[in-house]
C-alpha cells in the first residue's frame, strides 16, 4: 500500500469487499499525534472514577451493537462467529468493571523506618501511547489498549491491523455518538506498520510504543529504535550523545504455551479441553495451547482422544454458528503452517490428522486443517535443534504432541522453549501441583483450568521472549510511572521558616 | 429457607412490576449468593431512550436481609446498583417456569440485547471491589450474565 490510498477491506471467506476506506498519510498520522497530545489535558481534568465511569457507560453502548460488532468481526477477521461474541465479551467486561484497577494506581503513603509519614507514591500516566494490534483480534486487544490508556490519563493512538480496522472504526464511532468525554485525545491510524511505526518512534510527542505481535517484530521495533538513535548521535564531545529521548516500549508478544496431561485425570475429559484450548480461532491465538506434553503410560489412549475431539471440530463459513474453525487471516499464516509441516516431516515425525491445506488461490478463504504432529521427546530438549514447530509459535492450527516419562521430565520439556507465556496441567495428585507451581517457567499457570480462560483483571504477559519488558502487556499499571515525594514539611517546617 | 416479603404492594406505580415483583418472590434463593445487608434497584424502562434519560416507567429494590429478600417500591436510599429492564424482557421473564429458565434467559438479554425484543443492563452506584466483596460476582454469574461462550 502507498502512503496515501484507499484501502480495499474483504471478507477473509468470501473475498468480497466489505468497505472501501480511507487510510492515513503520514502527515495526517502527525496531525493526529498532535492533536491528541494537545487535548491529553482533557483526560487529566476528569479523575480516575469519572474516566472509569464513562468506559463501563461506553462498553453498555457497545453491547447494544453486539450484532454489527459480530458480524463485522467475522468478516473482516474470519474469526467464527461463536468466537466472536467471547472477543466482545471480554473486552466489554473489562471495561464495565475498569474501576477495580483503582487497587493498583491509587496513592501510596509510606511509613519510614522511623515512623515518618512523609512520603508518598504517586501513579503518574506516562503520556500520548502509541498502540500496535495484531490481525487475531479485531476489536479485544486495540481496544483494550485505547481504554487502558484513557483509564489512567494517557491519550492514545492506535493502530489496528489494515486487514481488519472497521471494527474498531465501528467502535470509535460509538465513542463519538456518545460523546465520550475526552475523546480528543483518543485516535485511530489507519496505516501499514511499515512506515506508521516509524512515525511513532520519530514522534517525540508519543512517549510509550505498545504492541501486541511476534516476538521478532517487537524485536525488529527495537531495531529500528536503535537506528533513529544512531542518527542522533552527537560525538562533538568525544562520546556519541544521543539526543533522541527515551520511549517506554510495551510488547506483549508470542506465546509457545505448553499443556501437560498426567496420568491421572479423565482423558476424554481433558482431551475436550485441549481441543478447544489448541484450536480456537483456527490456533491464531498467542495463549493457545501450543505444545501438548502427555505422560508416557496414557500417551497413546490420550492421541486417540484428542484426534476424536480434533476431528469433531468443524471449519468453514465462519458465519455458521456450529463452525469452530474459521478462514486463516493471511496467506502468510498458511503458507508458515506449511512450512511448520514441512520441517517437521524431515525429522520422522507422526501426522496424526490433519497436514492438509484449502488454498482457493486468493488472499480469502485459506484454511489449513487442525493437525496434531508427534515430535519425539529428544527432538525437543535442544531448541538449536528442535523442529520449527517445537521452538517457534505456530500461529495458525496445526499443534506437537510429545511424551513425557514423568512431572519432572514433563516440566524438562515444557521449559525446553524460548517462549513463557502461559502453561497449563492437568493432574489430580496435590505434589506434582506444587511441582508445577514451583518449576514451570512462565508468567501465568494454570492448573486444571477449562480452555479459554482469560482474566481480564490481570497481565496476561509472559517472560522470555513473550514480552518486553517481563510480564509486560497493557494494563494500567504499566501506562503510569510511580513519583516519590517526600514532603519534610510537617517536620522541618519549623527549621527552614 | 429463605423467604420474601414484599411491602407495599399496591405502591407499585405499574402491573408488569407488581407481576415481576410476585415472580421474584418465589425465587429469593437467587440473591443468596448476596451478604444480608445488599439492595439494589430494578428499574423498568420503556425503551432505550428513557433509559439513556434515566426515566423508568417503575422501580422498585430488593434488600438481602440474611434470611431472604424484602422487596420494597422505589428506589433505594443508597442502593450498590441499578439492574435496568426492558418491559419486554420483563413480560418475558415472568413467564419462565423456573430459577433455571430465568437465569437463561435473563443472561440472553444482558448478552444479546434487543431494543425490540428485551435487554437489560446495570449500572454501578459503588465500586467494582466492594460490589465484588458483597457478592455480586457469584450473584452476576448465577443469573448467567457474567459467562462466555467457553465458561458453558
Amino acid at each position: 500500500m502507498s502512503k496515501s490510498s484507499e484501502l480495499e477491506i474483504k471478507n477473509k471467506y468470501t473475498g468480497e469487499v466489505i468497505d472501501t476506506i480511507q487510510a492515513d498519510t503520514p502527515e495526517s498520522v502527525r496531525d493526529k499525534i498532535k492533536k491528541i497530545y494537545e487535548s491529553q489535558h482533557l483526560l487529566n481534568e476528569m479523575d480516575f472514577f469519572e474516566r472509569a465511569q464513562h468506559l463501563s457507560k461506553y462498553a453498555s453502548k457497545m453491547r447494544f451493537k453486539k450484532k454489527k460488532l459480530k458480524d463485522l468481526i467475522v468478516a473482516e477477521g474470519g474469526l467464527p462467529i461463536k468466537y466472536s461474541e467471547w472477543e466482545l465479551n471480554i473486552v466489554l467486561t473489562g471495561f464495565r468493571f475498569c474501576d477495580w484497577y483503582y487497587q493498583f494506581i491509587k496513592d501510596k503513603p509510606l511509613t519510614g523506618i522511623e515512623g515518618e509519614q512523609n512520603v508518598i507514591l504517586k501513579y503518574i500516566p506516562h503520556g500520548l501511547s502509541a498502540c500496535i494490534s495484531p490481525r487475531n483480534t479485531p476489536i479485544s486487544l486495540p481496544l483494550y489498549q485505547m481504554g487502558a490508556n484513557y483509564l489512567v490519563g494517557n491519550g492514545a493512538l492506535v493502530k489496528p491491523s489494515t486487514a481488519c480496522p472497521l471494527t474498531m472504526l465501528e467502535a470509535y464511532s460509538t465513542m463519538e455518538d456518545m460523546d465520550l468525554p475526552g475523546l480528543d485525545a483518543l485516535n485511530l491510524v489507519i496505516a501499514p506498520g511499515e512506515w506508521a511505526v516509524d512515525e511513532f518512534l520519530k514522534s517525540h510527542l508519543i512517549k510509550i510504543i505498545m504492541t501486541v505481535t511476534s516476538s521478532h517484530t517487537a524485536k525488529d521495533i527495537l531495531v529500528r529504535y536503535g537506528r533513529l538513535l544512531k542518527k542522533t548521535a552527537d560525538k562533538s564531545m568525544g562520546v556519541a550523545m544521543y539526543t533522541e529521548p527515551f520511549k517506554q516500549f510495551f510488547f506483549e508478544c508470542a506465546g509457545n504455551d505448553a499443556g501437560i496431561v498426567m496420568d491421572d485425570v479423565n482423558l476424554e475429559k481433558v482431551a475436550k479441553f485441549n481441543a478447544i484450548a489448541s484450536y480456537t480461532n483456527s490456533g491464531q491465538q498467542c495463549f493457545s495451547m501450543k505444545r501438548c506434553i502427555v505422560h508416557q503410560d496414557i500417551y497413546d489412549d490420550y492421541v486417540e482422544c484428542l484426534i476424536k475431539e480434533i476431528e469433531k471440530l468443524r471449519y468453514g463459513d465462519p458465519t455458521d454458528p456450529t463452525v469452530d474453525i474459521g478462514p486463516l487471516g493471511s496467506r502468510r499464516i498458511l503458507m508458515m503452517m506449511e512450512v511448520m509441516v514441512a520441517d517437521a516431516k524431515e525429522y520422522d515425525v507422526k501426522i496424526y490428522t490433519g497436514g492438509d491445506k484449502i488454498d482457493t488461490g486468493e488472499d480469502y478463504g485459506l484454511f489449513y486443517k487442525p493437525t496434531l504432529v508427534e515430535i519425539k521427546p529428544e527432538l525437543c530438549e535442544n531448541l538449536s535443534t528442535a523442529p520449527f514447530l517445537w521452538r517457534e509459535e505456530a500461529f495458525g492450527p496445526v499443534r506437537s504432541i510429545t511424551k513425557a516419562k514423568d512431572m519432572k521430565d514433563a516440566i524438562k520439556l515444557a521449559n525446553a522453549s524460548n517462549y513463557g507465556m502461559r502453561a497449563v496441567v492437568y493432574t489430580s495428585n496435590l505434589n506434582n501441583i506444587e511441582i508445577f507451581k514451583r518449576d514451570l517457567e512462565a508468567a501465568n499457570i494454570y492448573i486444571n483450568a477449562r480452555p479459554m480462560l482469560v482474566d481480564v483483571t490481570i497481565a496476561l504477559g509472559g517472560i522470555k521472549d513473550s514480552a518486553y519488558p517481563s510480564g509486560c502487556k497493557y494494563y494500567p499499571q504499566e501506562l503510569v510511572y510511580q513519583k516519590y515525594i517526600y514532603d519534610g514539611t510537617p517536620t522541618n517546617l519549623k527549621d527552614i521558616k | 429457607m429463605k423467604s420474601s416479603t414484599i411491602n407495599e404492594y399496591n405502591e407499585y406505580k405499574t402491573e408488569i412490576v407488581k407481576k415481576y415483583t410476585l415472580f421474584l418472590s418465589q425465587y429469593p434463593e437467587i440473591f443468596s449468593d448476596l451478604i444480608s445487608g445488599s439492595i439494589f434497584d430494578f428499574a423498568i424502562y420503556d425503551s432505550l431512550d428513557s433509559y439513556d434519560s434515566g426515566s423508568p416507567i417503575d422501580i422498585f429494590n430488593v434488600l438481602s436481609n440474611g434470611n431472604g429478600i424484602e422487596i420494597k417500591p422505589g428506589k433505594a436510599m443508597d442502593a450498590d446498583l441499578e439492574l435496568a429492564l426492558s418491559v419486554e424482557a420483563v413480560e418475558k421473564l415472568i413467564k419462565t417456569k423456573d430459577r433455571e429458565e430465568y437465569a437463561r434467559l435473563l443472561g440472553s438479554y444482558f448478552n444479546e440485547p434487543d431494543e425490540e425484543n428485551g435487554w437489560i443492563d446495570f449500572m454501578l452506584h459503588k465500586r467494582t471491589q466492594i460490589l465484588l466483596d458483597m457478592g455480586y460476582g457469584r450473584f452476576a454469574q448465577a443469573a448467567g450474565i457474567l459467562e462466555d461462550e467457553y465458561s458453558k
